[in-house]
């Protein structure tokens, strides 16, 4: 057979079908003609030449099916008719069709939707190119423990490109910045990026360029690329942006790029609006910073992540032995792909997610099956006639499996539809849970997978039935009458499918169960804190500016000026209170750091997290003191000598001592630097002078770690946060509050990212990914349910329908209602049962599997109870609904029925 | 006229092309000129014929035109394309080299082993 005439000719036939039919019947006419002239010149009449012309060639009627089949497009003339027919028997029985619909819409546009959620966000969620292959360098602690990850300077930087597991290196550092020139005064947030960002990343700029190597000329050119968002927030999405001037801290800036929407570069210390070259820094900042370049890494091809990591393990450590007051005293280097931390905060519960939409597609599948032998219960007679008059047990497979696959595929187009919306919905519940480079869109490989899966799900819930009913028992059914008294052969499979709907369906409602109950405890945890009303708010100094920065760079006029804002917010009416505390907002708070122990007891390195907070801190935030006292205020303008602990703290150290008055030290906190600004002995010995109850400082989730407390004076940043708590809604009063700091000077800005403490626990990534959890499995479960119902329903109403005369006999015979009505129900009520014996079974099987994926997700023997409970009493009433129409059949009539 | 001989299967395609070789016919003439050629001998089943034409022509080693037959009436003419040629020295080829195995080893005596 040759290929390229072939399909010529399948084309003709098909596209020119009416013609080449014509031809054809011509052609055959023709030859029919011929022959019987010369029949009849042979001696024959015309009549019975005619005849025997006719004879020869075979019927008149079918030349062209002849034609067709010598082609081989028959094969294809028989599956179309195979899709008609199922057609018209879909829209023939709109109950069932909308059933198995529906069944396989959910199930196919659930399992799609997970499916591009795991594409976008595990796969394919970083635009950059090779982004498998770049990496965060992390410090660790020996033990393996995460610590953070490191800046360096840009001779450390330089050192570090030489490495030979080194492909390319990225340089980038992020910082604030203000927009002047315009009306008002906005603040941005700027990020700086080595010139070599447009190769390294590999994202093409949407309009204009990306920061080129060229960018780096005489000390860093001014110019300066747009992320999307600031694009569409500040230029309304001007595509005429390019080459007009950007005023950043006063000076100009050419836009000489727009990124792409996808590029959210650095989501790990904040997406930034816009992006200039490095090489500008050592100009644009006074005084400079030096440790000014935090490194992405990506690694040659060929070279092992082991490898890497030993080589730069050994770079890194030659600057910690130059710079000693930089790192720790032992640690390691650890190459991490930058996928890695959304890994292992969505990875489990994406596969959770996946796992639990295929048990709801298999659900669906199921009852699709169930629907296709219950109703294949009824068309045996159909079966039959086309069996007895020569259709081959092949041929009705057939017919039956394309039925179910014109279902499957209505099925996926309908949830293709759906899916691209399920997919957006976890993101939505979880924002702080994805990366916000993963865009879901329908791509290729998602409408591949869901078109498989149609295709799939086809063949398999249809090929269970397809194989049962071809094989019609030919005598017995075209006898009509008996099939009605006696059980059906099929029951069994039937049987089988409801009690495995029923299993799947107890794991999901069980598992739904374990992880709502999780997150109604975790909404119940006592948070130590009362974040309602409390705004938290932020000033950064302008250090970059020499005339502010003259009176705010000393000790005493920083401490004023920040007190002076502090009462200037206070007075306010309608706020009851505020408090300086810097990086101290729960539920992630302070600063990890080194604690030494006056007569302490261990060796072992001490770690606790330090807060600088002003003493109105604690009634701020409601935080019960346990015991002593709170320093005055005389004793937080010190600074030094003082320290509040937490109760996790004292317990840890003063187990059976009183903590008061004990002594500690703070060995890191020496202000280092001409931004930082220290107290005279801040890294000196200080008395604990009390002891507050534990605030979460550790995530919602988690039990708070041991605090220490002391002065915000004793260790500035150039930068102030301020806990305002108010009357009523809290980020009602930013603008009152805006006035309120720039009553005390007129050029200072209030950050950007002011917020309200109980709205950001709510969108808190622990708090929301739990939330994420119960929504889809309450959802997820509740579709489950939905559908075993539905098919528990069906068969049970199909074999009402199929049983009536067995009904009218029994009645007729004398059986009660009650009877008839146990008769028609126990058809599923076994498997009901053997289904919920078999779905506890397996949840006790893998309930630790789950516990461990779900961190710590209560399974109780409560939810399973209860899971079980609502399983029984709703399939009960899905079997007794329609078993009570048999048992209000007359009798006389259910043997009259045909 | 000898005994009438039933076609292997294959053969009916081989016999249109070499039909057709020899100048373009329409479907009755091809039939009648094998059945001529073979000296009447063949019996030519007129229902599968058609498929056999249907099936040269889709893998195009024969090509249909209409023209008009001898007693003026609209035919479709069958005419060997390159290919069909090609295919038509390939298949007499096999057919000769297979008639003349499958007779030297039917003539084969009992002493020549």
């Amino acid at each position: 057979m040759s290929f390229l005439p072939t399909l010529r000719c399948w084309w003709r036939a098909v596209a020119k079908r009416s013609r080449i039919d014509r031809e054809v019947a011509e052609e055959f006419q023709f030859h029919l003609d011929a022959y019987a002239d010369d029949l009849v010149s042979q001696g024959m009449t015309p009549a019975e030449a005619q005849r025997k012309a006719r004879i020869d060639l075979g019927p008149m009627d079918t030349p062209s099916e002849k034609y067709r089949e010598a082609i081989g497009l028959r094969v294809f003339d028989e599956l179309g008719a195979d899709i008609r027919y199922g057609l018209r028997s879909l829209f023939k029985n709109p109950g069932y069709t909308i059933v198995a619909v529906l069944s396989l819409a959910l199930g196919i546009g659930a399992t799609t939707a997970m499916f591009s959620l795991i594409y976008a966000v595990l796969i394919h969620p970083f635009p950059y190119a090779d982004s498998d292959r770049i990496m965060n360098p992390g410090i660790l602690t020996i033990e393996g423990r995460p610590q953070r990850w490191f800046a360096t300077f840009k001779s450390q930087f330089e050192a570090l490109e030489k490495a030979k597991s080194i492909e390319s290196l990225l340089g980038f550092r992020n910082g604030n910045a203000e927009l002047t020139g315009g009306g008002l005064p906005e603040d941005v947030d700027v990020m700086y990026l080595t010139e070599n960002a447009d190769t390294f990343l590999g994202v093409p700029a949407l309009l204009g360029r990306g920061i080129q190597p060229s960018d780096a000329k005489d000390g860093g050119q001014h110019v300066v690329v747009l992320n999307y968002r600031f694009w569409q927030r500040h230029f309304q999405g001007d595509r005429a942006v390019i080459g007009r001037t950007l005023q950043i801290n006063d000076e100009n800036y050419a836009i000489i790029g727009v990124m792409p929407r996808s590029f959210a570069f650095n989501d790990t210390i904040g997406v930034s609006d816009v992006y200039l070259p490095i090489s500008l820094q050592h100009d644009s900042i006074n005084p400079p910073i030096r440790a000014s370049y935090i490194p992405w890494i990506k690694v040659k091809a060929n070279v092992s992540l082991a490898a890497a990591d030993a080589e730069l393990d050994a770079i890194v450590h030659q600057f910690a032995k130059e710079n000693p007051e930089h790192f720790t005293k032992k640690f390691r280097l650890q190459l991490e792909p930058i996928i890695v931390p959304y890994q292992q905060n969505t990875g489990h519960t994406l596969t959770l997610l996946l796992a639990s939409v295929l048990l709801l597609l298999a659900i669906g599948c199921a009852n699709c099956s169930i629907l296709l032998l219950a109703r294949g219960e009824a068309r045996q007679h159909e079966f039959a006639v086309r069996s007895a008059i020569g259709a081959s047990r092949w041929r009705i497979i057939r017919q039956l499996l394309v039925e179910a696959l014109v279902t499957s595929f209505s099925g996926a187009v309908l949830g293709l539809a759906v899916s691209r919306w399920l997919a957006m919905l976890p993101m939505q519940l979880s924002p702080s849970s994805f990366p916000p480079e993963s865009v879901i869109r329908i791509n290729i490989p998602i409408l591949a997978f869901s078109i498989g899966l149609a295709f799939l799900c086809g063949i398999v819930f249809g090929l269970f039935p397809a194989l049962r009913l071809s094989r019609p028992d030919l005598a017995r059914t075209m006898q009509g009458s008996l099939r009605r008294i006696a059980p059906g052969a099929g029951k069994r499979k039937l049987n089988l499918l409801i009690a495995g709907q029923i299993a799947l369906t107890l794991l999901l409602l069980t598992t739904a169960g374990a992880v709502i109950g999780d997150f109604l405890g975790l909404m119940k945890v006592s948070l130590g804190y009362d974040p309602q009303n409390v705004m938290q708010a932020g000033i950064m100094m302008h250090w970059n500016n020499p005339k502010d920065w003259r009176s705010i760079q000393p000790r005493e006029g920083r401490i004023a000026y920040i007190e002076q804002i502090r009462q200037k917010i206070a007075a306010v009416p309608g706020i009851t209170s505020v408090a300086v505390a810097t990086e101290s907002t729960p539920p992630y708070s302070g600063i990890a750091s080194g604690v030494e122990i006056a007569r302490g007891a261990r060796n072992a390195e001490q770690e606790a997290r330090v807060h600088f907070v002003s003493p109105e801190f604690f009634a701020t935030l409601h935080i019960h003191l346990l015991q002593g006292r709170i320093w005055t205020p005389d004793e937080n303008i010190r600074g030094d000598f003082v320290a509040i602990v937490n109760e996790s703290l004292a317990r840890q150290y003063w187990a059976h001592q009183d903590p008061i008055a004990q002594q500690l030290r703070l060995p890191t906190l020496k202000a280092s630097g001409p931004v930082m600004i220290g107290s005279t002995a801040s890294d000196g010995w200080r008395q604990v002078l009390g002891v507050i109850a534990d605030v979460r400082n550790d995530g919602v989730g988690n039990p708070a770690v041991p605090e220490v407390y002391v002065p915000y004076t004793t260790y500035m940043y150039p930068f102030a946060q301020f806990e305002i708590r108010t009357e009523g809604e809290s980020l009602a009063y930013l603008h009152a509050v805006r006035a309120a700091v720039q009553s005390v000077a007129p050029d200072q800005q209030v950050s950007n990212g002011a917020y309200d403490l109980e709205e950001a626990l709510r969108s808190d990534a622990q708090w929301s990914r739990q939330r994420l959890f119960s929504v889809l499995f309450g959802f997820l479960s509740t579709l489950a349910l939905m559908l075993s119902l539905a098919g528990l329903f069906s068969v049970v109403s199909y074999s009402v329908v199929q049983k009536t005369a067995e009904f009218g006999i029994r009645m007729a015979l004398g059986a009660s209602r009650s009877h008839i009505l146990w008769v028609a129900a126990s058809v599923a009520a076994r498997s009901v049962l053997v289904g919920i014996a078999a779905g506890l079974a397996i949840d006790l099987l893998i309930q630790r599997l789950l516990a461990r994926w779900m961190n710590n997700a209560d399974f109780s023997s409560n939810s399973l109870t209860l899971a079980t409970l609502l399983l029984v009493a709703c399939s009960v009433v899905a079997c007794l609904f329609p078993a009570r129409r048999a048992a209000s059949i007359h009798p006389v009539e259910a043997l009259r029925y045909e | 006229m000898g005994k009438r001989i039933d076609l292997p299967q294959g053969a009916l395609e081989i016999l249109i092309l070499k039909a057709v070789s020899l100048g373009p016919l329409h479907g009755y003439g091809i039939l009648l000129r094998i059945q001529q050629i073979s000296g009447e001998r063949l019996e030519i089943l007129q229902g599968s014929f058609y498929t056999a034409i249907y099936r040269l022509e889709r893998n195009g080693w024969i090509e249909g035109e209409w023209g008009e037959s001898e007693n003026n009436r609209r035919a479709k003419f069958y005419r060997l394309t390159v290919s069909g040629k090609r295919q038509l020295k390939e298949e007499t080829m096999k057919w000769s080299d297979m008639a003349n195995v499958v007779a030297g080893i039917l003539q084969a005596k009992a002493e020549e082993l």
